[in-house]
């Protein structure tokens, strides 16, 4: 059998990684793929549509109550298509160490035998800023090979972008890790698409997918699904399939070329601003 | 970039429990993992009252890590109030729980009200090493137990020295000077040793003075008293060893003081009597004998490097060779630690060098010339050096693995005595 595919989704806050990345992992169910999906952020909502809900119990929650002597069954709940949902959840704010947290997640799933032969993905929902060392936790120790950061033609979902591909790059000089490409979650902004195809282009990568913003996929959140489960004849259930299929199909691996700020400013400049000036309107 | 640091000699700011182990019935209460408290408890004579053995420490793990360990220190807190007798109780925090963000402060704050006082040091590694902590504890003492008072008692002093149990001598040194202060009429005030404990530390805002013998440990803390309770202080940077030094010791606190200059006089001349009737005794001992020759190496804290290399200069007329200070003394005392050994008798001139890397200081000793047999005064690292160099040495500093010290000490008219004993005890035995 092939090698798992492990990846690991990063992105600004809000950006829609989670979102994204159970919707992508709903079209690689239909593509028959086996895909595990563990959610790498204290507030546990990274499973939440493909289980129809926060119906999962944290592993850290699970070990704080149970102890670490616990079964895989506890702490891994199966959601839309077989899909297995792990959330690692985290310490209450203010306190404790949530970086912490995630490695000790992941070395329970680990120890606890998460990860089977049968498996094609695992995605880890990492959240929005990579602020320690735990968290590129999935990146390190030669966990997830493969990186895609979601990003929107706003700025500063451009500089939390720029700013994750240094980690990557940081990572990538001693282990295996590499940059897939960069997901487009549209937020409909001036010339969104020719900007992330030249911010990609700068980190030396490409833009994957191009996913446009469509108010289904926030009517299936209100209903706790994924669109393709919960729309599947919808246009924005065909782009998430299409955004599988690219997954599926890439083999563009790098390593990232992270910009200076100037240099991101400047292509800001050049695609974001430049309707302004004559387009402005109230 | 990172290095290797050979030999290093001193421990972890959370080394500072041998602080609070030093002042009577107070007992550390340790929030940290169980490895730190079993690795820095380790010293001889350090059972008593409290044993290393028994201080309360929450043991953090993982789990305390991911979700905070703040309620494992507050049931510690409670159940060490509940079920050990002391008089203080001084929470130290190790590296982890600094790291993770616990509130610790806020922990201890919950117990003002209670029977016992309960006051933190943040001791992280990560902040210096354990003269640092030392410092820190005293700190907390000050800011957070002791309360403003107008209350002044005539004539009473505290002194304030070195780091117990780091310094090996710690509670001789203590005694000793207590007793040679007392002398000039003065009321003396210590925490640290023997009957000393909480009210010695009630007692701090009532001195007219604090006297600091060391040349940086506990510059912050009686800067702290003096802001806090007005109380002006003396820092008199070399611990004295011998009659020079003491001497000029006893005639600069009696000058801060205003004791009598006729009954400082007096109680100097008492004991340079006797201290040079000994000297004389044995001039023939200094004169004839070959293997103590002139160079001599220290190898000790700030404390030790400077006083020995006065006393063996300004007595005994030795040269000093380059000496090492070992205690990575904050950048901010150098200077004025460095130009010290500038100031000795006859003119003479001592090189020192701030080195915490012990490889380093080996290599300089090897390659240096004596003229002779080296005499090394230093810590047991020092032991092998000198002997495959045909020297002398002493163990005088941290760390001290072929001696036994109950309440000996090197500081006063009969300290250098000792001193001069035991320097000369390892010359006589060369040839036998």
């Amino acid at each position: 059998m092939s090698e798992i595919r492990q990846i690991a989704i990063y992105g600004k806050g809000g950006i829609g990684k989670s979102t994204t990345t159970q919707n992508l992992t709903a079209g690689l169910v239909e593509h028959g793929k086996k895909v595990m999906v563990v959610g790498c952020d204290p507030k546990a909502d990274s499973t939440r549509l493909l289980l129809g809900g926060l119906a999962q119990k944290t592993v850290l929650d699970t070990i704080r109550e149970e102890g670490e002597d616990i079964s895989l069954d506890r702490i891994l709940k199966e959601g839309y298509g077989g899909t297995k949902c792990v959330e690692s959840g985290g310490p209450e704010p203010g306190v404790g160490c949530a970086g912490r947290g995630i490695i000790t997640s992941i070395n329970m799933l680990e120890n606890l035998g998460a990860y089977t032969d049968e498996l094609d993905y695992v995605f880890y929902d990492v959240l929005g800023d990579v602020v320690c060392g735990g968290f590129a936790m999935p990146i390190r120790e030669g966990k997830a090979k493969e990186i895609y950061i979601v990003a929107s033609g706003e700025m500063m979902a451009l500089y939390a972008a720029n700013n994750i591909s240094k980690g990557i790059q940081r990572y990538a000089r001693t282990g295996g890790v590499r940059l897939g490409g960069i997901i487009c979650n549209s937020r409909n902004v001036d010339r969104e698409y020719d900007l992330l195809r030249a911010f990609s282009k700068e980190l030396g990568t490409k833009l994957l997918y191009f996913v446009p913003r469509d108010n289904v996929v926030q009517h299936a959140e209100i209903n706790k699904k994924t669109v393709i489960e919960y729309k599947p004849d919808s246009n924005q259930a065909q782009e998430y399939r299409n955004l599988a299929q690219a997954v599926i199909e890439n083999e563009d691996f790098v390593i990232p070329t992270p910009m200076t700020q100037d240099r991101l400013e400047e292509i800001l400049m050049e695609y974001g601003m430049m309707e302004l000036a004559d387009d402005y309107k109230i | 970039m990172a290095k290797l640091l050979d030999k290093q000699r001193y421990k972890c700011a959370l080394g500072a429990m041998q602080t609070v182990q030093a002042i009577e019935r107070a007992l550390p209460i340790l929030h940290s993992g169980p490895g730190c408290a079993q690795k820095l408890s380790e010293s001889t004579g350090s059972s008593g009252y409290f044993s290393p053995n028994i201080f309360p420490c929450t043991s953090i793990n993982e789990k305390d890590v991911v979700f905070g360990g703040v309620k494992k220190l507050d049931s510690t807190i409670e159940n060490a109030l509940k079920v050990i007798d002391a008089d203080l109780y001084v929470v130290l925090t190790g590296c982890i729980p600094e790291i993770v963000g616990d509130d610790s402060g806020e922990v201890v704050s919950r117990y003002e009200g209670s029977k016992k006082p309960v006051i933190y040091a943040p001791t992280a590694g990560f902040k210096g090493n354990n003269y640092k902590g030392h410092e820190q504890v005293v700190n907390a003492i000050i800011n957070q137990y002791l309360q403003k008072t107008e209350e002044k008692e005539e004539g009473l002093v505290n002194i304030w020295a070195d780091v117990p149990y780091q310094d090996l001598f710690w509670l001789g040194n203590l005694r000793e000077l207590e007793k040679l202060v007392g002398e000039l009429g003065l009321k003396t005030n210590v925490i640290f040793g023997y009957k000393k404990g909480i009210k010695n530390i009630d007692a701090i805002p009532k001195a007219q003075y604090n006297i600091l013998v060391s040349p940086w440990v506990g510059l912050t803390n009686v800067k702290k008293l003096e802001k806090k309770f007005g109380t002006p202080y003396l820092h008199y940077k070399t611990l004295p060893i011998g009659a020079t030094e003491t001497s000029k010791f006893l005639r600069a606190v009696a000058e801060f003081t205003k004791v009598d200059k006729e009954k400082t006089e007096a109680v100097i001349k008492k004991h340079e009597d006797y201290y040079y009737y000994l000297i004389e005794r044995y001039a023939d001992l200094f004169l004839e004998n070959r293997v103590i020759n002139k160079q001599f190496t220290v190898v000790a804290d700030a404390q030790y490097t400077l006083a020995i290399t006065k006393f063996l200069a300004n007595d005994l007329g030795l040269i000093p060779a380059k000496q090492f200070i070992t205690d990575d003394t904050p950048k901010n005392y150098r200077e004025e630690i460095a130009a010290e050994f500038k100031n000795l008798n006859y003119d003479i001139n001592a090189e020192v060098a701030f080195e915490t890397d012990g490889f380093k200081i080996h290599e300089e000793i090897k390659n240096h010339d004596y003229h002779g047999y080296p005499l090394v005064l230093g810590g047991y690292y020092e032991k092998e050096i000198t002997e495959s160099l045909k020297g002398n040495y002493l163990n005088i500093s941290w760390p001290v693995q072929n001696k036994v010290v109950f309440d000996s000490f090197y500081v006063g008219y009969s300290g250098g005595i000792r001193l001069i004993e035991d320097i000369y005890t390892v010359a006589v035995q060369r040839f036998n």
